[in-house]
């Protein structure tokens, strides 16, 4: 798909990378801070060391850190005369909706994957724990990387919307905030926001908040059928706006 | 005897054409009822002053923005929301200032067009050598001067071959060689069958390159067609020498005559006819003839009028 090799190409010297890095480095590493510095290991093990710096990732910092890659990612479009280049093209609308919502995603995924790296070092390293990270938090991390889909999606049509770098990301902190709020008080029913969704992933297997500490099919089902229901709806309701929208510089 | 066969001139279809096309924002009308019609092949110069709505016609030519009324056609099909990727395929465009990716180099910009629209790599060296920027393409868009955003830009236009090209002013910022150069490249285009619109606020600009002028003024076209129907459309003064010029504006009086200085008097928009006319009325009042001549008139002169005065 070409559009989507032209993303991948614009990725060249972005500042997504740091962000993918950075991001879960320092979440791994302030949720092991406390206990770093008493010294000896978490009562727990690894269970603690993930609960520590994933259940508190899925709280708002992954909806943070892929409303930046979002507002980062479609920054240059909004620059100079690039959007009038990119509307005046014969790339269709949905198309390039598509490829910015999956290049996000993708580097979201990537953000996952350093998170479980980073993870497994400080239980090795820093806590010298024996064994190795139980296989259901890989599965956890990869289901994580499908749930982000949906905030992906959203985050790129809020920041193809908004010109503004910053307004997209307060959006992703005030939402999370609610979802998680939501979450608690209304259980499921919050599944219909994205940021409710990978916040209720991240918990999985946790036993925190509403999570009753295992990982059931049963518990699989209602987000994965939540997330695959917003991406489609989220695709077709960008590509109908930009459709529709006159280019305003 | 009979005489030779008639062939009835081809008449291919205006590349574009518009109908009563319209923009209004906030109640006021940018692009006011525009008939566009630029034939195919050849070079339209796209002039008005500032604000007088060429790029807001350019947009709506590319549906980047949507019409409040009337239609436009190109190639002749409707150019709307459900047509516009189709038909931006044979369309390169450049509106108001040059695209290009500042933390990109300028091959990677190139490379990304070549990715976008399934180019191939001779397509892309051809676009870049045209606009002479093979020595520039290492180097950040960002650390580009403005005259090299330019030539990118006009090369990312270039790249896909158009049959169509929408300019909008496009030698701002480059140095004088530079504007001449593209007046070339524009020209060898038109040759090429390309079919050429480029905006400037300034006629001498595009006035040796165009063979079509429509000119602009506060969103309404108040000329289209070629330098020499502008130049006879305005038909410049005839200015009479003579001995008496008082007399003479007298005399006169019927043709809107007027004293022009020292003996000169001058008289506007008369044919051959009625200058040979207004010849023989003073010869008849015994007022001697030194000279008769045409206002020298430049095309800026024509433009600046046009565009002064709001119209024909
Ligand atoms: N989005 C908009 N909202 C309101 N007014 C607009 C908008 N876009 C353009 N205009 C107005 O429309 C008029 C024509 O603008 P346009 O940019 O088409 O002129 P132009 O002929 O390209 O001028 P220039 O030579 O300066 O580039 C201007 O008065 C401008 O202020
Ligand atoms: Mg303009």
């Amino acid at each position: 798909m070409g559009a989507f090799n032209a993303e991948l190409l614009k990725l060249k010297r972005s500042l997504s990378w740091p962000v993918v890095v950075l991001l879960p480095v320092s979440l791994v590493l302030m949720g092991a801070a406390t206990q770093l510095a008493q010294g000896g290991q978490p009562d727990d093990g690894w269970h603690t060391v993930w609960v520590q710096s994933v259940g508190f990732y899925g709280l708002f910092p992954l909806a943070t850190g892929i409303a930046i890659i979002g507002s980062l990612v479609w920054r240059c479009e909004h620059r100079g005369s690039n959007w009038n280049a990119l509307m005046s093209g014969p790339t269709p609308t949905l198309h390039i909706v598509v490829a910015k919502g999956l290049v996000i995603a993708g580097l979201t995924a990537i953000m996952q994957v350093v998170l479980l790296i980073s993870v497994i070092l400080m239980g090795k390293l820093g806590f010298g724990l024996p064994g190795m990270l139980p296989g259901q938090y890989v599965g956890i991390t990869v289901l994580l990387a499908l749930m982000a889909l949906p905030i992906a999606f959203l985050q790129s049509a809020l920041s193809m919307l908004i010109r503004s770098f910053a307004a997209p990301i307060a959006v992703a902190l005030v939402a999370s905030g609610i979802s998680v709020v939501a979450l608690n008080v209304v259980g499921d029913a919050a599944l219909a926001s994205p940021y409710a969704l990978v916040t209720r992933t991240a918990l999985l297997g946790t036993g925190t908040f509403s999570d009753p500490g295992s990982v059931t099919a049963g518990d699989l089902i209602p987000i994965l059928a939540a997330a695959v229901f917003l991406v489609l709806a989220l695709v077709v309701a960008s590509t109908v706006i930009l459709e529709r929208r006159d280019t305003r510089v | 005897m009979s005489s030779p066969p008639v062939t009835p001139p081809v008449v291919t279809p205006p590349v574009v054409a518009t109908e009563n096309l319209t923009k209004t924002y906030g109640g006021r009308s940018v692009v006011d009822d525009l008939n566009l019609s630029i034939p195919a092949g050849c070079v339209y110069g796209f002039l008005g002053p500032n604000g007088s709505g060429k790029s807001t016609t350019m947009k709506m030519l590319l549906s980047l923005i949507q019409p409040t009324g009337g239609r436009v056609q190109i190639m002749g099909r409707p150019m709307t929301r459900g047509t516009r990727r189709e038909l931006l395929g044979s369309i390169g465009s450049l509106i108001e200032a040059p695209p290009g990716y500042a933390h990109l180099t300028g091959a990677e910009n190139m490379r990304l067009v070549q990715r976008l629209l399934g180019l191939n790599r001779e397509q892309i060296d051809d676009a870049v050598r045209t606009v002479r920027l093979q020595d520039q393409m290492d180097k950040k868009v960002r650390n580009y001067s403005l005259g090299m955003k330019q030539r990118l830009g006009i090369a990312m236009a270039l790249a896909r071959r158009p049959r169509l090209l929408i300019l909008d002013e496009p030698t701002n910022g480059l140095d004088p060689a530079g504007i001449e150069e593209i007046r070339g490249l524009l020209r060898r285009l038109a040759d090429d069958g390309v079919t050429v619109m480029v905006s400037s606020h300034l006629l001498g600009e595009i006035d040796k390159t165009a063979n079509v002028l429509g000119i602009l003024s506060q969103g309404r076209m108040i000329f289209q067609g070629t330098r020499s129907e502008l130049m006879t459309a305005s038909a410049p003064d005839v200015i009479i020498s003579c001995s008496d010029p008082q007399a003479a504006v007298a005399t006169l009086r019927p043709f809107d005559a007027r004293h022009a200085g020292r003996s000169d008097v001058a008289i506007p928009a008369l044919d051959d006819q009625q200058t040979a006319g207004a010849v023989a009325a003073l010869v008849g009042q015994r007022i001697g003839v030194y000279g008769v001549r045409r206002d020298e008139q430049t095309l800026e002169d024509v433009f600046m009028s046009l565009t002064a005065g709001g119209g024909l």
